[in-house]
């Protein structure tokens, strides 16, 4: 039963590489360099895609979350503690990067803009799930009350973003009304072959933490039962 | 005899927090000493009088919504506390009642001792730091009972959380503060427009974003708080 699932991320992780290797070529080799801001702009084929797919653990945490209290099913719960997790690495990558990439751009390090500020409450809210996962006394509990914090986690970055978006409103729009072909070809192809790149490497890291919870489970059933028959 | 409905189950457990705390005094004592020494720390940070005068406006409201958050949070810890003694939560979660009804209860009560908290400290607020804020007593009160009844719904469902986990406590104030974020900043808007005097119709979204944002978060914490309380 286990060997489909081996074989998936096997395949998955053979993709991920192979993607990642021609997003790095794009990127380095064949994207043209920005007219104003020279090499400092390579950062953002990643942190736009480590951006969006860190607003997409967002859904996939819901989803998890949801799915676990509706219907109690492990497997749901295995998909919210792998979203929070990896959503919070991908949230704590693009804090790193924006910074890197706003200091020559903007000339400061931070500003309370709405994405970034919506970034890192997302964050904070992330941190928190998982530390009361970690503090609850069984892993059923942590289970609910991590599901319970997901979902208000999840409800509430859209109105947290809305929230900044009126008291502040400096980040660059490059996509959106009014915005045609910002980018040169070779740009784009590397933007958007990076962002397959690291949607790859999104599923597979919430699939195989996924299954460590999942194999965690099992481990403690069976440590449980070892326990009675003795 | 038949169990009782949601909101007489709600009202009684209302009823009840706030008849120990009408005896026992203890959160609103707590809190409130607790939110003059934040105040009194607020005017060491900014240089006593420096809140003063034109700048009244952009100081005071971030002082009053950081000295209430903060001693909120001391009361929704204790809203919980009172029902680990005994293991009186056992006994509130087997109660033949929607446990959303409990819910309400506790939200109610947290919001009445809110409310409490922040006619003491408002008076309070406008001596230390100098601001008239008599002529605008009543936008104040609407902005202050929009946000509070968000506030209160949020930390009641996150007090519940923390007094679930053990030692877990501490983390109240890292799970609620930044859920609330949209809540602080509406708040601070809104009063800092009520106390320069400017018709709070200016903030309109504003408000109707927190009203909704208060509906959303009251449903969400009816629907989940069963998964809380189970154990």
């Amino acid at each position: 039963m286990r060997r489909p699932y081996d074989l998936a991320l096997g395949l998955l992780t053979a993709a991920t590489a192979a993607t990642m290797a021609a997003a790095l070529w794009l990127i380095f080799v064949v994207a043209p360099e920005e007219q104003v801001m020279g090499a400092v702009q390579k950062i953002f084929y990643f942190h736009v895609p480590l951006a969006a797919i860190t607003f997409l653990s967002v859904f996939s945490l819901l989803a998890g979350a949801a799915g676990y209290l509706w219907t109690r099913r492990a497997a749901f719960d295995h998909l919210a503690v792998a979203s929070a997790e990896v959503g919070w690495l991908f949230c704590t990558l693009v804090l790193v990067t924006g910074p890197i990439w706003a200091k020559p751009a903007w000339g400061v390090w931070w500003t309370w803009e709405a994405k970034l500020t919506t970034t890192l409450v997302l964050w904070l809210l992330l941190a928190g799930i998982l530390l009361c996962r970690a503090y609850a006394s069984t892993p059923e509990q942590g289970a609910r009350i991590a599901s319970v914090l997901g979902v208000v986690a999840a409800l509430d970055v859209p109105i947290v973003y809305k929230a900044v978006d009126w008291w502040r409103g400096q980040h660059p729009i490059v996509f959106g009304p009014g915005k045609t072909d910002p980018l040169a070809p070779g740009m784009l192809a590397a933007l958007l072959v990076s962002m397959l790149a690291f949607l790859l490497l999104f599923a597979l890291l919430v699939a195989a933490r996924a299954r460590l919870a999942a194999q965690e489970d099992r481990l403690a059933a069976l440590v449980e039962a070892a326990v009675r028959s003795r | 005899m038949t169990p009782p409905g949601f909101a007489s189950a709600a009202l009684a457990i209302a009823r009840k927090d706030l008849r120990i705390e009408g005896r026992t005094r203890e959160t609103t004592l707590a809190s409130l000493l607790f939110a003059l020494v934040v105040l009194v720390v607020f005017a060491f940070a900014f240089g006593g009088d420096a809140a003063q005068g034109d700048r009244a406006g952009a100081i005071v409201p971030g002082v009053l919504w950081v000295t209430l958050a903060f001693s909120a949070i001391v009361g929704f810890t204790r809203s919980f506390r009172l029902e680990r003694e005994d293991d009186a939560l056992a006994a509130v979660a087997l109660a033949p009642v929607d446990r959303g009804a409990v819910f309400a209860g506790k939200a109610i009560a947290n919001f009445v001792l809110l409310a409490a908290l922040e006619i003491a400290l408002l008076p309070l607020t406008a001596v230390l730091l100098n601001v008239p804020i008599a002529p605008v007593a009543a936008p104040l009160a609407l902005v202050a009972a929009i946000h509070t009844l968000g506030l209160a719904a949020l930390g009641t469902l996150f007090g519940a959380v923390v007094a679930r986990l053990q030692r877990g406590e501490a983390l109240l104030a890292t799970l609620l503060l930044p859920a609330a974020t949209p809540l602080f900043i509406s708040a601070v808007h809104c009063t800092a427009t009520a106390i320069e005097g400017r018709p709070l119709a200016a903030d309109r979204q504003w408000l109707l974003l927190i009203a909704g944002l208060d509906v959303l978060y009251v449903l969400v914490a009816l629907l989940l708080f069963d998964a809380i309380l189970e154990d």
